[in-house]
């Protein structure tokens, strides 16, 4: 008995070893010793990371296809993850050495001087660990626009990364063939908006959808009752942590109120078993009349339901139509390349390329991006629906805000608080506990 | 104790086959986690290469005494006890049941233990995956049921409290299979004599269990309760995989890996906070520690007085 | 009172204790299969049909979502990677456990009442996920499966059931296979070993149980889709190729199928690994 163990266990251990020796990366650190500028000839393994965006993943599978067949001593591999898993396996991967090219979202919530006892974002600890490569002066990083390059990708006036767009979320798709059915105006003021849902709940269609399970989808599609309240996000975040602006005050229980009736009223029942990624689904199948979501859906609609035709307008929070001719989203997907990266020659040729004008181009017909190259062109339907009020985009709030210590998990200003995805029925009752919940961090740094 | 496999050198034996084992355990588990206890002293980012201070006991004093935060954080604690508590007495109660009515001379059981027993081979993904199927809100099995007496749910995603009660349930469903299995090994230890010897003397069946099943059963109802104690004070996948890191449901096991890895809001810009994570693992450390220690000083009194 | 009971007992016809035990026994399997009737249901539909009405019946039977699932994920690779963590761990963490609880409740090693109270409190310690990727990376086994299954080699309360039970078997037998001249390791092996064998298999059963379902290690220690886990493998499934129910049900159908063959298999040592305490008695 004792030999037929040995000998299974000797097995396995054999068999592990070859599995760690065949299936490890063949990027190893003897191939970093190649001279400046000079191709690398020696086979080399690209180790990509990206999150879960389905045309963007599909685009740079075609991309590094193309980049392999054109430098065949290169193989990319890319991984693909969750972007809730993004910041994580970034970290552990940059830690590790295990990583040459990575996805980085564009820098935002950094610490501003009025913000007490704050800690830095993560891609600012990433920096300061030296674990992101300075890209400042590279050839590419000319092809973005100076100020996408300045806002999304410089810390301490270096370059870390080049910032690939921007996405808009404030905006609402909506279904053209149930509008004209039922004859409905597109809704340019929240009261309009109101009876528009009035109108197909009436007619037992439900009104909105979003992706109510990964959570922030619900608080996304609220965002144009927070934009149409505080136009400037910034100032916004600043006037909460100086005691300025208050969740509770007059003009934020408006928003609460038409919030409540966004989650109660206008969001479907059941929306919260729709995951993020499956909402443009549901919205395509034509069952639903809108459905409140970022600008980054539009392909996965398209892909759904090819002949299916939606529109895009920005969600009327306010009742002045004016208020309702902004953009709030933020900078998207960038690259970043790993300071210790063995295979240094590799990724800069892999962004170089990347960044080429034409690849560019291509990226940003896939996935919708608002561009950050200025030659770059918004060929896209979702483009062309943005279009009309780009000059007027802002960066969102979630963008600035870093919550004090010591706050509450309710200190947001989150619609899916209310019932049925949460426990508020009461706009005045939560506007007190969000504001308490942030007022005992403000307290709390003081 | 005396030792009688030889003398001199080759009384070191035991110890050189000991030493594997051991050096595993302080490697793999103590080294850890006395590590951790030093972290939590620390800012520690658990980024390579970011400076690490040393800021004494302001992670507990921020974990436990900061702002509302705290508040929330022992709101964490009280439904980790929660959790743990009902799971823990639920199993235990229904897996009882099932293992002495399944342990039966009846036909079909070995099926009935078989499917009981299943969810534990898929694994908590699989697990998971399945019950967000069957509480799918929008038309989903368990959606239709309440529709048929005029109710409606959001399940999962609906109520904190309603969403939580649901992990609870699944997480019982899940390992109820192993509590299940641990007391039909313990039942079967009961020499068939005993109950005979009960029978005759006229017992009823609820006698019977009284009097023979249950003091005999103390060694499996021990390793039961310590199990599930313990297991469900640390279990928190169920939540990763069924709900996400939502207000109102989370449990301390995953706010240390949620604030440790940054996933705290579901954000992509979230900081990496490993010490201020290692100070809360050390609280969640001796929240198990009390309650294991007692549970088992008990377990173990109870288990002399009725074993001898 | 008691006699009339049992009397009660045999004259009566109906065996309501017999119906009662099949009703309690049918209503939780419902429990168990209906997930899965429900699982399979939707893997036999379209996309469009499960967002129109998810419960109605599949009637087109669209088994395309099955070959979809099985082209765009490698799960052969991920099942044959858990069975290699799972089996590869639990034999290496069992052979050293019962060198280690074996001298530990004989007191054969000094300050073993230390060492139990070790483990015993290592029951405790929440998992050090920190600093043990700090020394999986100073070791040079992150991303490689001997780094990961050097983390399940270690599991306390195995130890304390073992130590537990080994404190039933009598001393004696100590000394006379002594005085037959058998040696420690060999006394250990082939007299020991088969006399804890009930509580060597729980033991086994309950590790392996832990490492077939771990989610977090996989995600932090594995970055190479060649070694992910079934665990790892469906959850990147899913994060890649999306939430499409359909195709979703089929991965996971596809899955549970061959563990639940496995299952069926090995049923016969889990079960009576864990009932085999009726060896003793």
């Amino acid at each position: 008995m004792s030999k037929k163990i040995s000998i299974v266990l000797s097995l396995m251990v054999v068999f592990a070893t070859l599995l760690a020796a065949c299936g490890t990366p063949q990027a190893t650190a003897t191939e970093s010793a190649q001279p400046q500028g000079e191709k690398p000839a020696q086979k080399v393994t690209l180790r990509v990371l990206v999150h879960q965006n389905p045309p963007m993943v599909a685009f740079m599978e075609s991309f590094n296809k193309q980049f392999q067949e054109r430098h065949p001593e290169i193989t990319v591999d890319m991984s693909v993850v969750n972007a809730n898993d993004l910041s994580t396996v970034s970290q552990t991967r940059l830690s590790a050495n295990d990583i040459d090219v990575l996805d980085i979202f564009g820098f935002a919530n950094a610490v501003q001087p009025y913000m007490k006892q704050a800690d830095p974002p993560n891609w600012q600890q990433l920096i300061e660990a030296g674990l992101l490569m300075d890209l400042t002066g590279q050839d590419f990083v000319q092809n973005y626009d100076a100020n996408a390059i300045k806002d999304a990708g410089t810390y301490n006036g270096k370059v870390y990364a080049v910032n690939l767009g921007r996405v808009v979320y404030s905006g609402i798709y909506y279904n053209k063939k149930l509008f004209e059915q039922y004859n409905v105006k597109v809704p340019t003021t929240w009261q309009e908006l109101v009876t528009a849902c009035e109108i197909f709940k009436a007619a037992n269609i439900p009104c909105m959808t979003a992706g109510g399970k990964d959570g922030w989808p619900i608080f996304v599609g609220a965002y144009g009752l927070l934009g149409a309240i505080y136009p400037d996000q910034a100032a916004l975040v600043e006037g909460l942590w100086t005691g300025k602006i208050k969740w509770n005050d007059e003009k934020s229980l408006e928003m609460w109120r038409k919030m409540q009736v966004y989650a109660r009223d206008m969001m479907e029942e059941g929306a919260s078993g729709i995951a993020g990624d499956a909402a443009p689904g549901r919205f395509a199948s034509g069952a639903v009349a809108m459905f409140p979501g970022g600008s980054w859906y539009a392909p996965a609609i398209e892909a759904a339901q090819p002949d299916f035709d939606w529109g895009y307008i920005p969600f009327p929070g306010s009742d002045n139509p004016e208020d309702n001719k902004y953009w709030f989203g933020k900078y998207d997907q960038g690259w970043a390349i790993a300071a210790n990266t063995p295979n240094k020659d590799a990724a800069l040729l892999y962004l170089k390329e990347f960044s080429e004008p034409a690849n560019y181009q291509a990226f940003v017909d896939a996935v919708g991006f608002i561009p950050t190259q200025p030659t770059a062109k918004l060929n896209t339907k979702i483009g062309a629906e943005i279009a009309p009020y780009l000059a007027n985009f802002r960066v969102g709030y979630e963008q600035y805000w870093v919550a004090p210590k010591g706050a509450g998990q309710y200190a947001n200003p989150w619609a899916s608080y209310f019932k049925p995805f949460g426990t508020f029925d009461d706009p005045v009752e939560l506007a007190n506990k969000v504001q308490e919940d942030l007022q005992a961090g403000l307290d709390a740094v003081k | 104790m005396s030792y009688h496999f030889g003398r001199g050198w080759s009384k070191l034996t035991p110890y050189l086959l000991l030493l594997p084992g051991l050096f595993f355990y302080f490697l793999i588990s103590l080294g850890p986690s006395i590590a951790t206890f030093f972290f939590s002293f620390t800012d520690a980012t658990g980024i390579k290469g970011a400076p690490v201070n040393w800021i004494g006991f302001d992670n507990y004093r921020e974990f436990l005494f900061m702002g509302r935060a705290s508040i929330d954080n022992l709101d964490a604690l009280k439904r980790t006890l929660i959790f743990s508590f009902v799971v823990t007495t639920v199993q235990f109660a229904l897996g009882l049941l099932v293992a002495l009515i399944v342990n039966q001379k009846l036909k079909f059981t070995n099926i009935f233990r078989t499917i009981y027993f299943m969810p534990v081979i898929l694994g908590v993904v699989i697990q998971g995956l399945m019950w967000s199927l069957f509480l799918y809100p929008l038309g989903g099995p368990m959606a239709k049921l309440l529709a048929l007496f005029g109710m409606r749910s959001e399940f999962l995603g609906g109520q904190p409290a309603e969403a939580f009660a649901w992990v609870i349930f699944v997480q019982i469903w899940a390992n109820m299979g192993i509590t299940m299995m641990i007391f039909i090994a313990g039942l079967q230890t009961i020499p068939v004599e005993l109950y005979e010897a009960a029978r005759i003397d006229g017992a009823n069946a609820w006698q019977v269990f009284k009097n023979v099943t249950w003091p005999l059963l103390t060694p499996s109802v021990n390793t039961n309760l310590l199990l599930n104690a313990i297991g469900s004070l640390q279990a928190w996948q169920l939540f990763l995989v069924l709900l996400g890191y939502r207000n109102g449901t989370q449990v301390l096991g995953y706010l240390i890996y949620a604030t440790g890895f940054g996933q705290t809001s579901g954000s992509v810009t979230s900081t990496f906070r490993q010490g201020y994570a290692a100070a809360a693992s050390i609280v969640l450390f001796l929240l198990v520690l009390v309650i294991g220690m007692t549970l088992q000083t008990f377990l173990q009194r109870r288990e002399k007085r009725i074993l001898g | 009172m008691s006699t009339q009971t049992a009397s009660k007992f045999k004259s009566r016809r109906i065996p309501w204790d017999v119906i009662g035990s099949y009703l309690v026994m049918i209503f939780f399997a419902l429990l168990y299969i209906g997930p899965i009737l429900m699982l399979v249901n939707t893997s036999l539909k379209t996309t469009p049909s499960f967002m129109k009405d998810a419960t109605s019946l599949a009637t087109e039977l669209h088994f395309e979502n099955f070959r979809e699932a099985w082209i765009k994920a490698n799960f052969p690779r991920y099942l044959l990677n858990s069975i290699l963590y799972t089996f590869s761990a639990t034999i290496i963490y069992i052979l050293t456990a019962v060198f280690v609880a074996f001298p530990i409740a004989r007191g054969y090693v000094k300050y073993s009442g230390v060492i139990l109270t070790l483990f015993v409190i290592a029951l405790f310690l929440p998992p050090a996920l920190i600093p043990q990727f700090q020394l999986i990376l100073n070791l040079g086994l992150y991303n490689n499966p001997i780094g990961y299954i050097l983390l399940f080699l270690v599991n306390p309360i195995g130890i304390v059931i073992l130590v537990n039970y080994i404190k039933t078997i009598p001393k004696e037998l100590d000394e006379a296979a002594a005085i037959d001249g058998c040696g420690y390791a060999r006394f250990v092996w082939t007299i020991v070993l088969p006399l804890i064998r009930p509580a060597v298999a729980t033991v086994i059963v309950l590790h392996a149980i832990g490492i077939w379902n771990e989610v977090i290690a996989p995600t932090i220690y594995l970055t190479n889709k060649n070694y992910y886990p079934i665990t790892r493998g469906l959850i990147v499934f899913q994060g890649v190729y999306g939430s499409n129910w359909p195709t979703l049900a089929a991965a996971v159908l596809l899955l549970t199928l061959p563990m639940l063959v496995l299952f069926l298999f090995l049923q016969r040592y889990i079960v009576s690994g864990l009932t085999a305490g009726s060896v003793k008695g």
